[in-house]
């Protein structure tokens, strides 16, 4: 196999905002392969638009994101099909299709890009549910599930195809503390296993101090990256008051 | 075939098949298996596997230097003999984390899977189903009428809690803008009758007669018809979505929990809306129709004082009356169906188009069921 590129995903000069107005200015950033990288900020911040441009969604008002070395954003064609191969997205609702049962639904990507015999595959999906620990629910809809089912049903298709890099968006938003726990000892596991690198888009404190190995903040106002670092450090040396008030969760 | 090896394009995987005696075959797996290579090796072993008679096969790893979640799938299948069935598989020279990785697979979940699959209903099970589900339907529908009825009399008695800004929201939505499809569609049909007509009629020295016939046709049936049509389609549609996506969105719980009824809040204002602008759309249709056919005969050559008289002559007051009458009615049917079909969308995500489509089906059905009502009716009293 040939090396891969130690630096996964490298923004460069990003600018992103909606309708003409950014919300976001000159973002540079590196992810390393096999960390577990969060992406911090208040609401309306502007990190689920940023992970949206870094998947591709939304197209950048300036700069580039590179996935692996190539541009997500001018790829196309069979060099675009082979970057979505390597990424994964676990979306805030979940995002399962509804016409579908759970099995279909994990099965979906392998699918799309790969043509195995239909058991196999189906084999494949039973082993992602059974990490997942939903292996009863395979045959359910997913609205028989509860939102922490669903969200773990859509982590396993996220991961079905092995991608190297997974993308969450929020993944605890709306769970007990109890089911983002268990969803968070599932992503450590996840990147210790399979050596997968993990950009999560959260403001939970608890999660970011449990499962990250460096963050960024990002900020509204200043419409940039204002604090960049691993979240132990962040809490403790800040000297930003903006990050402190974040960090230790102090009201201005 | 006896012992060559086979390689993938771009050389990611080989595989090497050696019958060894009799009925014993070995498999020697090699490279990487993955998403790329799995599926060309599966089309490979289907094809040779096929053509050895095989009672044990041996399926040798160690060759193997990298494979994903697919090509363990691949070869988890293989190794529960869903290729061979006829052979015992044996997985040989097994890396331990090879075989750590293959554990995360199970039979059992997949026989557990398959039985749970929900089973196909017997004819007497959805005849059942259906029956049940019209019989429940028609008592929703008579529950709503009461509703509704009971709905509009309260709110005839305080006049103030219509909320008229939405009645003139709805009437700008659903009434304004629907001019420019109805002038298209009703100016092309008067046309359309006027055109295949003319021809019939010259046979006879008739073609005068064509504007009695377009007249009492878009007046009395067309009018009245194509206007609740498109009503249903448009705004009849757009009806049941919105209260569709508000039950979807919680917005009807909140209101039943404000104290607030939603048929009082939202639904009679969308029937008054309606039944005050379908009689108005619809005396519009009958009116451009009518012109689609003078434009007609203008220019077959009858001048406009003749063919205005002969219109005079066939329509009369009484017959624009009925046709708005009509309306009227078309109006209640076409809001309320979707207003019905709104408020009883049910879970998921495909309900809130199963609601609408149902509200333009049943909305058109009953257009019809009460058009025919009205023309036999009319021949009974005009006898």
């Amino acid at each position: 196999m040939s090396t891969l590129p130690n630096i996964v995903v490298s923004v460069q000069n990003l600018v992103v905002g909606y309708a003409g107005q950014a919300v976001l200015e000159h973002i540079n950033f590196e992810v390393r392969r096999g960390e577990v990288f969060a992406i911090l900020g208040k609401t309306g911040s502007g990190k689920s638009t940023l992970l949206k441009s870094l998947i591709g969604l939304y197209p950048p008002m300036a700069g580039k994101v590179l996935i692996e070395g190539t541009n997500i954003g001018t790829a196309e064609g069979n060099e675009r099909r082979r970057l979505l191969r390597r990424i994964g997205v676990l979306y805030q609702s979940g995002a399962l299709f509804g016409s579908m049962n759970v099995l279909e639904n994990v099965r979906l990507p392998l699918d799309a890009f790969t043509r195995l015999p239909e058991m196999a595959k189906d084999l494949v999906a039973l082993a992602k549910l059974r990490l997942v620990d939903l292996k009863e629910s395979a045959a359910k809809a997913p609205d028989e599930l509860s939102g922490g089912m669903q969200r773990r049903a859509a982590l396993a298709r996220a991961i079905v195809a092995d991608p190297a890099i997974l993308f969450l968006d929020e993944p605890s938003a709306g769970l007990d503390p109890i089911t983002s726990a268990a969803l968070d000892a599932l992503f450590k596991e996840l990147s210790r296993d399979s050596g997968m690198t993990l950009v999560i888009v959260t403001h939970e404190l608890p999660s970011i101090f449990a499962i990250a190995d460096r963050v960024i903040l990002l900020d509204a106002e200043r419409k940039s990256i204002v604090a960049e670092g691993k979240p132990h450090d962040l809490r403790d040396h800040a000297t930003d008051p903006l990050v402190r008030h974040f960090f230790r969760r102090e009201a201005k | 075939m006896n012992s060559e090896t086979n390689s993938s394009p771009g050389q990611v995987v080989h595989f090497e098949l050696r019958k060894d005696g009799e009925s014993r075959c070995v498999l020697v797996l090699a490279g990487q298996l993955d998403m790329d290579s799995a599926p060309w090796l599966w089309r490979e072993l289907k094809q040779q596997l096929g053509s050895v008679h095989a009672t044990t096969l041996e399926i040798n790893t160690a060759g193997l230097t990298h494979y994903d979640s697919a090509g363990l799938g691949l070869l988890y299948f293989l190794s529960k003999a869903q290729m061979t069935p006829d052979a015992q598989v044996t997985l040989s020279e097994l890396k331990p984390e090879l075989a750590k990785a293959l554990r995360a697979f199970s039979m059992d979940d997949y026989q557990a899977f398959q039985a749970q699959q929900p089973k196909k209903q017997s004819i007497a099970e959805h005849v059942g189903t259906g029956v049940i589900n019209l019989a429940s339907d028609l008592r929703e529908m008579v529950a709503f009428i009461g509703q509704l009825a009971s709905g509009l009399v309260a709110l005839l008695c305080h006049p103030r809690q219509i909320r008229m800004g939405e009645v003139l929201r709805i009437f700008e939505s659903a009434g304004v803008n629907a001019l420019p499809i109805i002038s298209l569609i009703s100016l092309l049909v008067g046309l359309i009758i006027a055109f295949e007509s003319a021809q019939p009629l010259a046979e006879f020295g008739a073609q005068i007669y064509i504007a009695n016939m377009i007249g009492l046709v878009m007046v009395r049936e067309l009018g009245p018809l194509m206007t609740a049509i498109l009503l249903a389609g448009r705004s009849g549609s757009a009806f049941a979505a919105e209260l569709g996506t508000m039950k979807v969105n919680e917005e009807l719980n909140a209101l039943e929990t404000m104290g607030l009824d939603p048929v009082r809040f939202l639904v009679l204002q969308r029937l008054l809306a309606s039944l005050l602008l379908t009689p108005l759309l619809t005396i519009y249709s009958m009116f451009t129709g009518v012109l689609g056919g003078v434009i007609v005969m203008l220019a077959l050559g009858f001048t406009l004082p003749t063919i205005l008289v002969q219109l005079e002559s066939s329509v009369h007051i009484k017959d624009i009356v009925f046709g708005a009458s009509k309306g009227f009615v078309f109006g209640i049917i076409v809001a309320g169906i979707a207003c019905l079909r709104g408020l009883h969308t049910k879970s998921g995500p495909s309900a809130v188009g199963q609601a609408t489509t149902r509200s333009v089906v049943s909305g058109i059905l009953l257009i019809v069921v009460a058009d025919a009502v009205f023309a036999s009716l009319l021949f009974i009293f005009n006898k």
